[in-house]
Parts: C-alpha cells; structure tokens; sequence
C-alpha cells in the first residue's frame, strides 16, 4: 500500500516536474524526495570513510576536526540546509544535496567530490545523510517543499566570467540593495562588514558573504562569477544564517539586477579549477615612476582596478599604472599558536618605485570585517623579507615563519587601530583614519624576533579603514644602513611574503595569517630604445627590399638579354 | 574546376573531417595497436596520398611545399604525445622546415616553379602583391623590434627533486630511529581486511580500526588544510602555497615510498630536509613540536587505510627499482 502511495506520488512529482519546465514562472508544492533505502549500505560506507571525520558519527557536524573550522561542518540533525531550491525553513530537494557534495562549498572546509566519487557514491551518501536528520523527515506526509521560481538570466551571459550585463541593470541593481538595506549586514560597498554580532542557529558566531570574493560563496557550486548563485540565495534565503529570503520584497525581475549588482563588485581574475581560488600573482613587480612617487593612497597614480587585465581591460587612464597583485593567505597553522580560522583570505599588493625619491612604496591591501578597538591587539599587517639577500645562494630563502637561525628575516610591521570607530556604526564612505605604529623587526624563527636596533627606515606614509577594506602604503629608502634591513636592487627577483594579525580576533606574534615566498622586482625605465630602435630596423628592413626588388629585376633584364641562361651559373 | 582549388579542398577539408571526427576515435582511454594517434597520422597521410593519384591532382610545388610543412606542424603540435615544449617544437620544426626546402628544391624545375610567383610578386607583376608585402614587412619587422625591446618579467623557474634523500637513522623525541628496518608499530594486521570497515564504529571492536580512527582524528585536526579532505593535496589551504602540498593519491607519493620515510618527512618537515637540491620552500613543519611518535605512526597508518596505497617495503619482493 505505501509502496503504492510512493509511486502516485512519484508520478504526480514527475507531472509537476514536466510542469515546471512547461510554465517555469511558477512556484509549486511537492513532497521531499524519499530515502532510497537500497542505497544506504554504499551510504554509510561511504560516509564513515569520507564524511565522518567532520560532521560526526551522528551527524551533528561535530567530528574531530569541527573545532577547528570556521564556518563549522554542516549540523544535520536539524535537517537544516543552507544551499536550495526550496522555500525558506524547508527541506532541500535531492539534487540540491547531491550539488553540494559534487560541487563542495566554496570558502569552507567541503571539497568537490563530483571527481573524486563515482555518482552512484555520491547519490549514496546523499540518501545516509538524509536518514541522519533526527527532528524532521523527508518521508512525511507534513513535509512540503515548493521550488521557487528564478525566472532565467535576463541578459543571457554565459561563460566563466559573465560578462556583458548593461550599466542600466548594475545601477538598477544597487537601488535594489539600498531600498531593503543589505548593507545592514553586507557592509556599504558588500565587503560583508556590517554585523558584528549574528549567530548562526546553534550560536555559533557567522558573518555575512563578502560580495567581492565571490569565489568563497559557499552556493557559488564551482561557477563563481553566475548571477544565478545570487538569485538563488536571495530567492530562498540561507537556513539555519540569519540570511532571509527577499521573494516578497524583490520581484524576480529585480533579484536579476540586484544580483547583476552583486556580481559585478566580484573582481574578475583567473580561477584555479582545483582549488577555486584566484591563482596568486607570484611576482609582484614594482613599476618605475618618473619624479616623485605620490604618497597619497587616492592618487591617480595608485588607482588600479583589482580586474585581470587579461579578462576585462584597464581603462586607458590606468593602463599603465602597477598592477594590484593577488596574494593568497593561510592561518600559521604550523608552529607555536596555531591561527586554524584566520580572518583574511588575501592580500593585494601594488607597488612603484622611484630612482629620484630614492625609496620603494608597497600598497597592502586586504579586506577586513570588522577591526579591534584593543591597544594590546591592535590589527596589523606586515612585509617581510630576507634580511641578508646579499648571502643567499641562488633561490635559498629564509624559513617563511619569521626565518631562522642562518637566514634572518626583515619584518615591516605596521599596527594600528582606527580612530572614532564601532564595528557597529553604520557605513562611513568615507572611511576611518588609522593610528598607525611601524616596527621594524630582525626574525631568526619565532623565539627570536626582535625589534631593530638600527634607526628606522620604514613609514607607512598613507592609510585607511573604508568599507571593510585597508590600506597601508609603506615607503622605505632603496639603500639604509641598518645590519638587518634588506637592500632593495632593482632588475633582481627578491623574496617577500606578508603576515596578517586580525586584532578582534586577539591573534599575536605567530599567531596570525601568512602568505608563502612570493618575489618583487623593481622594474627598471622603459629603456630610450624602445623609441627610436623599431623605426630604425624598419627603415633597414626598407633598404634591404630595394636591393632586393633591384637585384632581382637586374636578373631578369640579363636573362632577357640573353646575358646569361636560365640555372646555369654565368661563366 | 581548378584543379588547384580541388587539391586545396581535399587537404583542408580531409584535415578538418580528421581531425574533428576521426581523431577522438582513434584516441581512446584505453590505447591499442590499431586505434591509436600514430596509425590516424598514417592513414591521413594516405588519404592525402590516394585522393591526389585517383583524382589525378597535380597541385604547383609552392603548395605542395605548403602541404608537407603543414603536415609536420599538424604532427609535432596536435598529434606526437605527449606534448613537446615549445623549444623542442620549434627545434623540431626547423628541421622540418629545412626537410620541406629540400624536398621544395629537388630539381631545378621544381625549384623554378617554386620561385616564380615569389620572383613575379617581387618584380611588381603582382602589383598588388608587392605593394601590400613591401609595406607590411618594414611594419611587422619594426613591431618585433619593439617586442623584443620591451622589458618583461616572469617568475622565476626554481627546479626541484621530489623526493629527497633520506637520512640513514632520525631521532624522534630523544629516541633515533634507523629508517631502513623501522616499521609501522601500529600495523598489527593486513590492511586489505579493513577495507569495509568503519572507523569510530569498528574502533572498539578491531584494535587496526582503533588506531585508523585516531589516525584520522589526528589527521582532520592537523593536516587536512593542506594535504584536502581528500588527501589530494587540495585542502583550504594548500592554494596558498608553493609547491603545492603532496597529493597521496598520486601513485608517486606515499605509494612508492616506505613508512619510515614517510616518518621521517612528517617528523622534520621542511626545515628538517637536506642540504643538497634547495631551495625545497617546504612548508611542512616538523610534526614532532605538535604530535607525539605513536601519533606520528597511526597518521601514517590513517593515510594508507584511506587512499588504499600499500606502503613499500624491501622484503621477499625485494626490487628497489
């Protein structure tokens, strides 16, 4: 009789199916998908291999390595998933949990599994992970899902970047998210930095998405820069987050253009298909500047967009400005206190130089929620670089955790703490000025780090807190005379990496965020060559088709002439 | 029809029907004698050489002398695996480049015929011809000058070995360790028994399974970051650095290698490898601030149970090769 039942409503899913595609501007109510009980013994097989370690032997997202993460392994006794179809508070659809497992969430712990299971493993373990939800059942005869209607993509983009949606609908979109406010939590410019305090429904904390690092949306399912992913989320909210639907509030058409809005604030650069991260620029290259280099973070001359210029161009005014270089960052989740949850995924770095200045600047960039207000933790970021370069043999670095005992390393620490702030306030356009304090530090591995005892050299001659982003413009003179600072030659490739401390977040000495061995080079001036060499080898060129056009007509004239025969050498 | 025009059609056309409809049969997952990318070469050289005697085609030398390199490019880029690099490739081509001219220069007729639309565009009886090329080789000739001024800069290429050589003994907190005849003190049964086998449920009831399990804990709360869930060398953090972190599924990690290595490698991690073949840029630490031996050992265990790699040893199978 119940198997019976299944099937009739099986049948009338599949109907409701056909219908959705028939007329797709249309919600409808269905059942959950089942259990399929025949598949739970490859389930569990496979869950207790692969699954367990972080979301526990129950399911209550409490495996041994849960303590450890942020955002925390999914709690499924609840039966509680952020990434559906389905109506806000509702079960997902089946295909929705086998899209997470196949795709992973991007900016947590989950990887894709779609290469690394067969589909039947995956379907599987998606029919286990049902039976683990303890308060609530996908075979009840309560339970109702209805799939919500998206509408399609209005503009038809298509590709790894979507390009090609009209300014009209980005600004359209941006009406959207002031009219209902998501800069309450997502911040003023989406930089996810407008609330402090949310919980999660366990009370774990959780901060809102940051709009510009659309690689780490945990839905962005492997295709980051799809509006679609946008449109999603605000069409059916995130369970168990304090992220709302905004189906009643904003029409699908507008969610569209909202979501035109969101994406178009995600910087385009290379994603690594594996890692789905933006591959690191690994040589950050320092750019000449005739005269003096501006030491005003809003200059002209600072202004680049974050975009790879491979992918969208540089406008013409910026073209040949530095270019932002990306820097990934991990938590030091090696040696002494261990940072297993940093705050900071990444570094930009822009950089030019001056041989009149006589001094180098480094533009640090990166984003950061919400900053510390403690003078005993107060935010930082540093460069650092291998305080003997003239030692070094070859591509020999020091140790990347602040050195080691042969190789010292040259640490510029800047602290600082912003003046008037809350992380309560609402949006500052104009952003917060910084109190900054610079250090000068000499690493031999992190029990020897100590300040410099030579005067010092570096500034930080410009910075910002604005709308979850900072920067920090260091200067140092090109040549010092401290026995620890590193000489800076230009045309040589240098090792330099960055460290991070999130204050809120009380990190300290190695406990903190740090990016592996990168290398900067001070790129000399366009050499005088340039300009008059081409003319010169075309002219040349020029020359040598007149001797050739006169050769070779001179030839000819002797064969007419009868001169000489046709292959046979004159004599 | 302009028997030129025919014999130009049945090369481009032929390459493009090979190439996009023949090509992906003859390269299948799994490789035979038949079906392989060497035999479609040949037999699209034959078809080339069979259309050209049946229909009687006698394209001039310049175009036949176009077809052969042609051929060569097709090979070397698109057909020879695996891929060659570029320096190779254009090695590769010069040669054929040459081969071509010879084969372009066989006998004076030949050769004559090869000259004579290069010899009439070049004395203006194309006018058209000369005009366009006399102009835009000086521009293409001052453009690469230009190119090949300009500064750029990549990243440096820093070559490195794999695997490095190990040390004959380690010492692990205070206790030295001969790598040679050391073993795993927790492999107490053949793995293969536990293939099916659950951890934390099984745990209580084999004493293999116990170990798995506090292996995969030690594991999921240390190593994951870099070295994946997974165990492919892709966790959350693993994009941050360079190189990569080892990927254990690779048949050329921990498949190929003997516990004690493995011991050693995770006890001293990059700051403990050896002096020659540097700079490694590991960023492996040394374990044994954080974990204990034992430890150390049912990680190690853990990772084997996982991706199903049998550890090598040097018994009755005895090859080191």
């Amino acid at each position: 009789m119940t198997k019976n039942n299944n099937y009739i409503k099986r049948l009338i899913f599949s109907f409701l199916a056909v219908a959705l595609i028939v007329i797709p501007a249309s919600a409808f109510a269905a059942a959950p998908d089942g259990v399929k009980k025949d598949m739970l013994e490859t389930g569990k097989k496979v869950y207790f291999k692969r699954c367990v370690w972080c979301h526990g032997v129950e399911g209550g997202g409490d495996g041994p390595s849960a303590d450890r993460l942020f955002t925390r392994p999914r709690n499924f006794i609840q039966g509680t998933f952020k990434i559906r179809t389905t109506d806000s508070g509702e079960l997902p659809m089946e295909q929705n949990l086998i899209d997470t497992v196949k795709n992973g969430l991007q900016g947590s712990a989950m990887p894709a599994w779609g290469e690394f299971l067969s589909e039947n493993e995956i379907v599987s373990v998606v029919q286990f992970v049902k039976t683990l939800i303890q308060d609530r059942d996908f075979g009840d005869t309560d339970e109702e899902v209805n799939i919500q209607d998206f509408g399609t993509n209005p503009w038809g983009t298509k590709g790894p970047y979507h390009l090609g949606v009209p300014q009209a609908d980005i600004d359209a979109g941006k009406e959207v998210f002031l009219k209902n406010k998501c800069f309450e939590c997502h911040g003023g410019e989406g930089r996810g930095d407008g609330n402090p305090t949310m919980k999660d429904d366990w009370g774990f904390p959780i901060v809102a998405a940051d709009w510009t690092q659309c690689w780490n949306f945990r839905g962005s399912r492997r295709d980051p820069y799809n509006p679609f992913n946008v449109v999603r989320t605000v069409s059916t909210g995130l369970n168990g987050t304090p992220m709302p639907n905004f189906k009643d509030q904003v029409t699908v058409e507008d969610r569209w253009k909202l979501a035109a809005f969101v994406n178009s604030l995600c910087p385009r650069k290379n994603i690594d298909k594996l890692t789905n991260k933006p591959i690191p620029d690994f040589l950050i290259q320092s750019v000449y500047t005739e005269g003096q280099v501006s030491p005003s973070i809003d200059d002209p001359s600072w202004q680049s967009p974050d975009t790879d210029s491979r992918i969208v161009a540089f406008p013409e005014e910026q073209a040949e400005n530095p270019k932002r270089h990306y820097i990934a960052m991990a938590g030091q989740i090696t040696r002494g206190k261990r940072n297993f949850d940093p705050k900071t995924d990444d570094l930009w770095v822009t950089s030019r130089w001056s041989a009149e200045d006589n001094a180098v600047y480094y533009l640090v960039e990166y984003h950061l929620r919400f900053m510390s207000q403690d003078p005993e933790y107060p935010d930082a970021v540093a460069i650092q670089w291998p305080a003997k370069l003239q030692d070094l043999f070859g591509a020999e670095k020091p140790y990347f955790i602040m050195g080691d005992s042969k190789k010292p390393v040259d640490i510029w620490k800047a602290n600082f703490l912003p003046q008037d702030y809350s992380a309560t306030n609402a949006p500052k356009p104009d952003g917060y000025k910084l109190d900054v304090k610079v250090e000068e530090l000499v690493g031999f591995g992190i029990e020897s780090v100590n300040a410099k005892e030579s005067e010092s050299k570096v500034q930080v001659v410009d910075s910002i807190f604005k709308q979850g982003r900072i920067k920090i413009l260091f200067k140092r003179d090109l040549k010092t005379e401290g026995e620890f600072d590193v000489q800076i030659p230009t045309e040589k490739f240098i090792p330099i990496s960055f460290m991070q401390w999130a204050g809120r977040d009380k990190e300290k000495d190695e406990h903190m965020a740090i990016s592996t061995w990168y290398y900067t080079i001070l790129k000399p001036a366009l050499p005088q060559s340039l300009y008059y060499m081409p003319p010169i080898m075309a002219v040349v060129f020029v020359c040598f088709q007149g001797w050739l056009v006169w050769m070779t007509k001179r030839a000819r004239k002797m064969y007419d002439e009868g001169k000489i025969r046709r292959d046979e050498l004159p004599k | 029809m302009n028997k030129t025009l025919v014999s130009f059609l049945v090369f481009v056309v032929g390459l493009a029907v090979f190439h996009n409809a023949i090509f992906p049969i003859f390269t299948p997952k799994e490789i035979g004698w038949i079906l392989n990318r060497y035999v479609y070469f040949l037999l699209f050289v034959a078809y080339l050489i069979i259309t050209h005697f049946v229909l009687r085609l006698k394209p001039p030398i310049a175009m036949m002398g176009l077809f052969v390199w042609s051929i060569g490019f097709y090979f070397y880029k698109f057909v020879l695996y695996p891929p060659i690099p570029w320096t190779l490739f254009i090695t590769y081509m010069v040669m054929w480049s040459i081969g071509t001219f010879l084969y372009i220069s066989q006998d004076p007729e030949t050769f004559r015929e090869f000259r004579k639309p290069i010899v009439k565009t070049i004395v203006g009886e194309y006018k058209f011809a000369q005009i366009i090329l006399l102009t835009a080789m000086p521009i293409l000739v001052g453009f690469g000058t230009y190119k090949t001024i300009y500064p750029s800069y990549q990243e440096p290429v820093e070559l490195r070995t794999v695997h490095p050589a190990p040390p004959a003994t380690t010492k692990v907190h205070g206790k030295t360790y001969p790598l040679e005849s050391t073993n795993n003190p927790f492999r107490v049964d053949e793995q293969d028994n536990y293939k099916d086998s659950f951890p934390f449920l099984d745990a209580d009831k084999h004493e293999y399974m116990k170990y798995v399990t506090e292996g995969g804990t030690i594991f999921f709360q240390n190593c994951h970051y870099c070295h994946g869930d997974q165990l492919n060398g892709l966790g959350m953090f693993s994009h941050v650095f360079n190189p990569t972190p080892a990927n254990f599924i690779d048949p050329g990690t921990i498949a190929m290698l003997q516990e004690a290595f493995i011991f050693w490698r995770v006890s001293k991690g990059g700051p403990g490898l050896p002096n020659e073949s540097t700079p490694w840029s590991s960023a492996m630490p040394p374990w044994e601030e954080h974990l204990n031996t034992e430890e150390i050992w049912k990680v190690i265990l853990f990772e084997y149970w996982y991706t199903g790699w049998h550890p090598r040893t040097f018994g009755t199978e005895g090859s080191e090769g």
